[in-house]
């Protein structure tokens, strides 16, 4: 059986449903840029085809969700997949990813001895130095950031997740940078790899 | 130059933080006290400011400088910008506050074309010459310039470069091509003389003071914007000159046990970076003795020596350039929670410090982490004899957990919703898995190494978490995990060690380690001794008691409602209230019965322990549902104001008699009701307690819980007729602030409300004013009723910040979780020391 081709903005919207794996109407809206008005209609459809369900005002994925995600991926970014430029930079960005979860995990661990202790974060000065390191991480997704959003506009959205972690954490809301719980600098990198493998179809390699 | 703009490491006054920075203080503290520091000078702060107000460097700033050169290349025997050995500089910013956005080190300023070509003849090895070109113009190119980091293009050429390759032809080459790369960026390059470079940098640093992310700093910490940076500029030491030269980093004991060892890792003819990037591996500090005995023997004593002066362990880093030892670096060690105990106790028995400082190195969560269960030794043994270890991955966070194994993110979160232990296992973990990494108490992962997403995210949590186990295969579909050629499938029991990365069969039982730390609990006493305050911990069970008794408690506080919940005969007298339209009789023989029977072993075993019992609350923020409070209240309004049903009241106490009557206890057994705020209510609580003194010959002592801003304030009129009143914090912050005193043992949603301003107390970690004032009314009449003890009941995780008030306003007597009493009587102790030394 043939997989239907999602449109553009029934894409996107699964897209994000498959991520969060939980998501109401607004955080749709924000996540993808659409109105609330077109993630129903795009929320309503999917749920005919069985793609997402719905329950107390939240849609989660249907079964079919990633193989249809899958296939729509492979049509509408056959050009991206095949552009030099791009493959470039997503080459790079293993690179720059590898680097990013090293940070992280200097920013959740110190090293003692060779033996790993919780960061209890009494070393402004430590602190201050990975925060620095995230934001370089962060800026040298740039190039693909904005190579990817040349072709879907929705990428643009993570640009705008990651300033607004960003701008937290130099408020002292330290938790933007890896907490799961919140849209913190890791949140936002690890959904936008995901949507990188699924826009590339590629797979995880951890 | 005395109102110059410059002052050296020599002669600058540490104290003066403010005009050095703090990385200039410290180095000048180091300097001066006699260790032997790469020299070099510092640019103060008030250069900054007249930097940020002209938009220039101040005038004779340059030759200030120029004069310090000169003072420095004499002292060194080096030179700025020629060989034979060269002078290169370390150029950082330093503010009296560390603060994010300012400028990062730039390290080898001053490489020009005759300086580079020393270098490579001084180390005779051309590559560490164009690993010194590129590192420069990487980390001036990108503090300077903004430039992005170069990149892989410039590594690989200096790979391609050979020891003995002839310098000057791969200077010219590598010079332009790290020119070309940074101007292709930005549009400009890296001045190519070293004064040049200097000034460059100096300015950076100034510049850096007004970066976006340093304003916004300043701006949410109320952080002035005129206090400006320093600069210091730093002559560097070289590790790789010559076979008596190298680097290394030393802990003045071993950070991991705590160990009285130099502790430390030395790689000779190298420099730091390559220590920490992994080129080589280095040799245990122990190695130097052998190598390098004088210089070992100066190590072993400047870190002797400064551990005695700081009265703390020590993380050091060094040089050593052609045999001289150089300190770079150094800061209070990190450690683990065990060292930190073990360190302190030690510290005291070397008579390095007091006793109550000891106390003062530790901190709560220390003793909470070291106190913390783990799985039992001896169970761990017996798995591993019985081959039940299945697996080993790569330990990515620590923790100890037993669980049902599943292979699902969903599954996972339903199962642990009905109470069930779950260790979930995937292959790899993609966003999507999220709620059941939070859900489950244990993560492993076939793929992946301590920096994958899934290690991140279960550290973020808290998880234990085991990665990268290799041989494991994870079918989906049937619900099976392979591994060391047994199946396991979906549902049986393992158990995971996130520090060893070990996984076991079946479940482990759980120990806690500070059963037996020695070292611990004799500074517990110190601390103990010291804030002379009595801890009572909560209890439930009888089997409670014993382990509240090893964490030195002095006293134990239960509830009613608990004992009979968790002895099964809660349910029965909910059910007979919500049947009978008035509490009767046989409802009161049932209560007086269930007490008697429900506390008579747990009194038994508190034995000669100064026990308090709250009475049932009806109205209890935290068990509304366990007692059915809305169906409850609505049939029997009366229950929800303190002596609403008085009977039931004599019901409990005349319970409480007969069981301690039962368990022949020698303590003193207390009980009290929460809510009370009147005498006249603390007065009939006296009268029903007569009244049960009279028929059953057993007297119990009868008390309060204060909870309410208007039961603290009238504070002395309860006093008068009780025998013991607890206050509340917690319910009496919440009561104050209006919230629902649950939302104090939660992080949301006061987390977020605190962040947005619309709190200026934290009532979790902090004593609201208007409470203190009320609880300072309270120990101010404390001494006019010898006969009323009174105590300050803390609920959940307690913050040092809080008990450090509580104890100041002079309360002495705390109940809290029994988890908790150690940790409180540590804050406790540290609270008498800040008081000693005021």
């Amino acid at each position: 059986m043939s997989m239907p081709v999602l449109g553009k903005s029934d894409y996107r919207v699964l897209n994000v449903v498959t991520l969060k794996k939980m998501a109401t109407t607004p955080v749709l809206a924000e996540a993808t840029g659409l109105s609330t008005d077109q993630v129903e209609a795009a929320l309503s459809a999917l749920a005919d085809s069985g793609l997402v369900l719905t329950a107390a005002g939240s849609a989660f994925p249907g079964d079919g969700a990633d193989a249809a995600l899958a296939a729509s991926a492979a049509e509408h970014y056959a050009e991206v997949r095949e552009d030099a430029g791009v493959i470039a930079l997503v080459d790079r960005f293993e690179d720059i990813n590898s680097q990013l979860l090293i940070t992280m995990s200097a920013w959740q661990q110190v090293d003692v001895g060779g033996h790993k202790v919780a960061n209890d974060h009494t070393d402004a000065g430590y602190d201050d130095k990975i925060i620095t390191r995230i934001d370089r991480l962060v800026q040298r997704l740039g190039p693909l950031l904005a190579a990817l959003t040349a072709f879907d506009q929705h990428f643009a959205g993570y640009r705008e997740r990651f300033d607004a972690a960003l701008a937290g954490i130099d408020e002292g809301r330290h938790e933007l940078v890896s907490s799961p719980t919140q849209d913190s600098v890791h949140t936002v990198w690890f959904e936008f790899h995901e949507d990188l493998l699924r826009t590339m179809g590629r797979e995880r390699k951890e | 130059m005395a109102d110059g703009y410059t002052l050296t490491f020599r002669s600058a006054d540490p104290s003066d933080v403010d005009l050095l920075g703090g990385k200039g203080a410290g180095l000048a503290r180091m300097t001066q006290s006699g260790l032997r520091v790469p020299d070099g000078f510092i640019i103060s702060t008030r250069a900054c400011r007249q930097f940020l107000a002209d938009g220039t460097l101040p005038a004779g700033l340059q030759e200030e400088v120029s004069e310090r050169l000169a003072e420095l290349q004499a002292q060194t025997g080096k030179t700025f910008g020629t060989g034979p050995v060269p002078l290169l500089l370390s150029v950082r910013s330093g503010a009296s506050v560390s603060m994010p956005g300012m400028m990062d080190t730039i390290l080898d300023l001053g490489l020009n074309r005759p300086a580079a070509l020393a270098m490579a003849a001084a180390a005779s090895d051309t590559r560490f010459m164009a690993d010194l070109l590129v590192r420069f113009h990487r980390m001036y190119g990108e503090t300077v310039l903004s430039a992005l980091d170069p990149g892989g293009s410039l590594d690989a050429m200096v790979d391609a470069i050979g020891l003995g390759d002839d310098p000057g032809p791969v200077y010219d080459r590598l010079w332009e091509e790290c020119q070309q790369v940074i101007e292709r960026d930005v549009g400009e390059s890296v001045p190519a003389g070293p004064d040049e470079q200097l000034t460059g940098a100096v300015e950076a640093v100034f510049r850096s003071w007004n970066s976006r992310r340093a304003r916004t700093y300043r701006d949410f910490h109320k952080i002035p914007h005129d206090l400006g940076t320093a600069v210091v500029v730093q002559s560097m030491v070289f590790g790789n000159l010559s076979t008596d030269s190298g680097s290394g980093v030393v802990f003045t004991r071993n950070p991991v046990t705590g160990e009285q060892e130099l502790f430390g890792e030395f790689l000779g003819c190298s420099q730091g970076e390559d220590v920490v990037a992994g080129i080589r591996t280095p040799d245990p500090i122990s190695e130097l003795a052998t190598t390098l005995p004088e210089v070992y023997e100066e190590l072993r004593s400047a870190c002797a020596e400064l551990e005695r002066s700081h009265g703390d362990v020590l993380d050091i880093e060094f040089t050593v350039e052609r045999a001289t030892l150089f300190f770079l670096q150094m800061r209070s060690a990190k450690r683990t929670a065990a060292a930190a105990v073990r360190i302190a106790s030690d510290f005291v028995r070397e008579g390095t410090i007091s006793p109550l400082k000891a106390v003062g190195m530790l901190t709560s969560e220390q003793v909470r982490q070291v106190q913390r269960p783990g799985f039992a030794s001896s169970d761990v043994d017996a798995a591993r004899r019985a081959g039940r270890l299945l697996t080993t991955g790569t330990g990515a966070c620590p923790g100890q957990s037993s669980g049902i194994l599943v292979l699902d993110a969903d599954r996972a979160r339903e199962l642990a919703a009905g109470g069930q232990p779950v260790i979930l296992a995937r292959p790899i973990t993609s966003p999507a898995d999220l709620h059941g990494m939070i859900a489950a108490e244990g993560i492993m992962t076939a793929t992946g190494g301590t920096t994958s997403h899934a290690a991140v995210i279960a550290r973020a949590l808290g998880k234990a978490c085991v990665v990268g186990c290799g041989d494991v295969v994870i079918n989906p579909e049937v619900r099976t995990l392979a591994a060391g050629g047994r199946c396991l499938t979906e549902g049986e029991e393992v158990s995971l060690d996130g520090t060893t990365g070990e996984i076991f069969l079946g479940a482990l039982a759980q120990a806690t380690a500070a059963d037996s730390n020695g070292d611990l609990d004799s500074l517990l006493q110190v601390a103990r001794d010291a804030a002379e305050a009595e801890v009572f911990g909560r209890v439930t069970l009888p089997a409670d008691v014993d382990r509240a008794r090893r964490s030195g408690v002095s006293g134990l506080v239960t509830a009613v409602d608990d004992v009979l919940a968790a002895t099964g005969h809660l349910d029965a007298i909910i059910a007979a209230l919500l049947e009978q339209p008035e509490v009767s009789p046989a409802i009161l023989g049932a209560v007086e019965d269930a007490v008697a029977e429900g506390f008579t072993p747990l009194l038994a075993a508190a034995d000669e322990m100064d026990t308090g019992v709250r009475a049932i609350d009806f109205v209890a923020d935290e068990s509304r549902e366990l007692l059915q409070e809305t169906a409850v209240i609505t049939k029997h309004p009366e229950l929800s104001v303190p002596l609403g049903s008085p009977p039931l009241i004599e019901a409990q106490i005349a319970g409480l008699a007969r069981a301690a009557q039962e368990a022949g206890r020698a303590g003193q057994v207390h009980f009290t009701v929460r809510h009370v705020s009147d005498k006249g209510e603390a007065a009939a609580l006296r009268g029903l307690g007569d009244r049960v003194a009279q028929r059953l010959g057993r007297v119990v002592q009868l008390g309060a819980y204060l909870t309410s801003p208007r039961g603290v304030f009238n504070y002395e009129s309860v006093a008068r007729s009780s025998d013991v009143v607890w206050i509340e914090v917690r319910v009496l912050q919440a009561a104050t602030f209006g919230i629902p005193a649950r939302l104090l043992l939660d992080q949301q949603p006061l987390d977020d409300y605190l962040r947005r301003g619309l709190l200026s107390v934290d009532p979790r970690t902090e004593v609201d004013p208007s409470v203190d004032r009320l609880l300072a009314s309270v120990t101010a009449l404390a001494g006019s009723f010898p006969a009323c003890r009174v105590g300050l009941r803390l609920s959940g995780t307690v913050a040092e910040t809080l008990v450090a008030r509580l104890h100041a306003l002079g309360f002495r007597r705390f109940a809290v979780e029994s988890h908790e009493a150690r940790p409180v009587a540590l804050a406790l102790g540290k609270a008498a020391l800040a008081a000693r030394t005021g």
